[in-house]
C-alpha cells in the first residue's frame, strides 16, 4: 500500500511542477493537494528510514504550491501589444473606407 | 367585444416590446471585459475582450464603427495565441450594419470574413487558411444584423417594460446564413460590474438556433439597469465548454 501510495505521490508531484511552468492559473493546485493528501499516507505507512523520500516529495509539492499562489498574486493577466496586430487593423481601416465608400456609390 | 379585448392586449403587448429610441450608442466608448473559461471547475482566465466604438467618416456619410478584439493573455501567448476582431459599421442611429468583418487568428488558425451589406442584398468573402477566396451573394430581411450590432442593439431595448419570461426576437448573419435569435428577460439581479461598482442589472438570456451555443437559459447577459445599459456580465456555454466574460473597465460611456 505504501509503494502505490508513493507512486501516486510521486506522479502528482510531477503534474504540479509541470502546472508550476503552464498559465493555469490556481488549476495547479488540483495535482497538489492530492499529492499532498497522498504523501502524508505514505509518510504514515513509512518507517523511520523511508519518510525521507516522502519528504522531499512533500516539500516539492509544497514549493510548487507556492510558485502557483505567488504567480497568481504577483503577475497581472496582461495583453501584450501586438505590432503586427495593430498594423493590420491600421490597413483594415484604409480597406474599410474604400468597400464603404464603394458601397455608397451604388445608392 | 372579445375582439376588442384581443386587440388591446395584442397592441400592450407590441408596445412592451418597444426600443428605447432616445437612448443612441456614444462614439468612444470603451468596455474591457476579462474573458475566463472553465476549466475542471474552475474559472481560468484566458483573455481581454474589448468592445469599443469611434465615430468612421467617408465621403458621404458617418458611421459608428462598433469593435470587438479578443486577445489572449501574454502568459498564453506561447501556448495558444488567440488575436481575433470583429467589426461592424453601422448607422449610428438605427444600428443597422453596413459592413462586418470577423478577422480571426486562433493558434495559427485564420478566417476572414467580409459582410458588405447594401440594404438586404449581402456579398460576401470568405478566406480560410490555405483555401482559396469564395464569394457570394444572398439577400437578408431588412432588420437584420450582424453579432456585433446586436450586442449593441440589445442595449437600446426598453427592459422597463418587460416582465420576466417576455422575449423579443432579433434576426443575425452569421456563417452566410440568417439565424434567428431570441431575447429573454429573466428580471433583475445585482452583480459586479469592474469600475462601475455593484450594480442592479437586468437578466437576458439568449437563444440562437445555432450549434455554437449551447442550453437552456445558460448563455446569459447581464445589463446595468440604467439608460446606458452597460453589459457587465455575460456567461456563455458553448460545445466545448462553459465561459465568462466580466467587465473590468468601462470609460466613455
Amino acid at each position: 500500500m505504501r509503494r502505490l501510495f508513493l507512486i501516486i505521490t510521486a506522479l502528482f508531484t510531477i503534474l504540479s511542477i509541470v502546472f508550476v511552468f503552464l498559465p493555469l492559473g490556481t488549476l495547479g493546485l488540483l495535482p497538489v493537494g492530492v499529492a499532498l493528501i497522498f504523501g502524508f499516507l505514505a509518510h504514515k505507512k513509512s518507517n523511520f528510514l523511508q519518510k525521507k523520500l516522502v519528504k522531499l516529495l512533500l516539500i516539492i509539492c509544497a514549493l510548487a504550491s507556492i510558485c502557483i499562489i505567488g504567480k497568481e498574486l504577483l503577475i497581472k493577466d496582461v495583453v501584450e501589444k501586438d505590432e503586427q496586430f495593430e498594423n493590420t487593423k491600421i490597413e483594415s481601416k484604409e480597406e474599410d473606407k474604400k468597400d464603404l465608400e464603394e458601397l455608397e456609390e451604388l445608392e | 367585444m372579445k375582439k376588442s379585448i384581443l386587440i388591446l392586449l395584442t397592441t400592450l403587448l407590441l408596445c412592451s416590446f418597444k426600443t428605447d429610441t432616445n437612448y443612441t450608442i456614444p462614439s468612444g466608448e470603451t468596455l474591457v471585459f476579462a474573458g475566463s473559461y472553465n476549466m475542471s471547475g474552475l474559472m481560468t482566465q484566458l483573455a481581454q475582450v474589448t468592445l469599443s466604438t469611434e465615430t468612421f467618416k467617408t465621403a458621404k456619410n458617418e458611421y459608428l464603427h462598433l469593435t470587438c478584439e479578443l486577445s489572449t493573455y501574454s502568459k498564453w501567448d506561447k501556448f495558444f495565441k488567440i488575436r481575433d476582431i470583429y467589426e461592424s459599421y453601422v448607422n449610428p442611429t438605427t444600428l443597422k450594419p453596413n459592413l462586418y468583418k470577423r478577422n480571426i487568428d486562433e493558434g495559427g488558425f485564420t478566417k476572414k470574413e467580409k459582410y458588405a451589406i447594401k440594404g438586404t442584398s449581402v456579398t460576401s468573402t470568405m478566406k480560410r487558411k490555405n483555401m482559396p477566396e469564395t464569394t457570394k451573394t444572398f439577400t437578408i430581411g431588412a432588420s437584420t444584423y450582424d453579432v456585433v450590432s446586436l450586442l449593441y442593439k440589445v442595449r437600446t431595448v426598453d427592459f422597463k417594460t418587460l416582465t420576466a419570461g417576455q422575449t423579443k426576437s432579433f434576426t443575425i448573419v452569421f456563417d452566410e446564413k440568417e439565424i434567428p435569435v431570441t431575447l429573454k428577460y429573466i428580471g433583475k439581479e445585482t452583480v459586479s460590474a469592474g469600475n462601475l461598482g455593484t450594480k442592479e442589472c437586468y437578466k437576458i438570456a439568449i437563444a440562437a438556433k445555432t450549434k455554437v451555443l449551447k442550453g437552456t437559459d445558460k448563455n446569459l447577459i447581464w445589463l446595468t439597469a440604467d439608460d446606458k445599459k452597460v453589459p457587465a456580465l455575460m456567461k456563455f456555454s458553448i460545445p466545448v465548454g462553459t465561459g465568462q466574460l466580466t467587465l473590468t473597465s468601462a470609460t466613455g460611456i
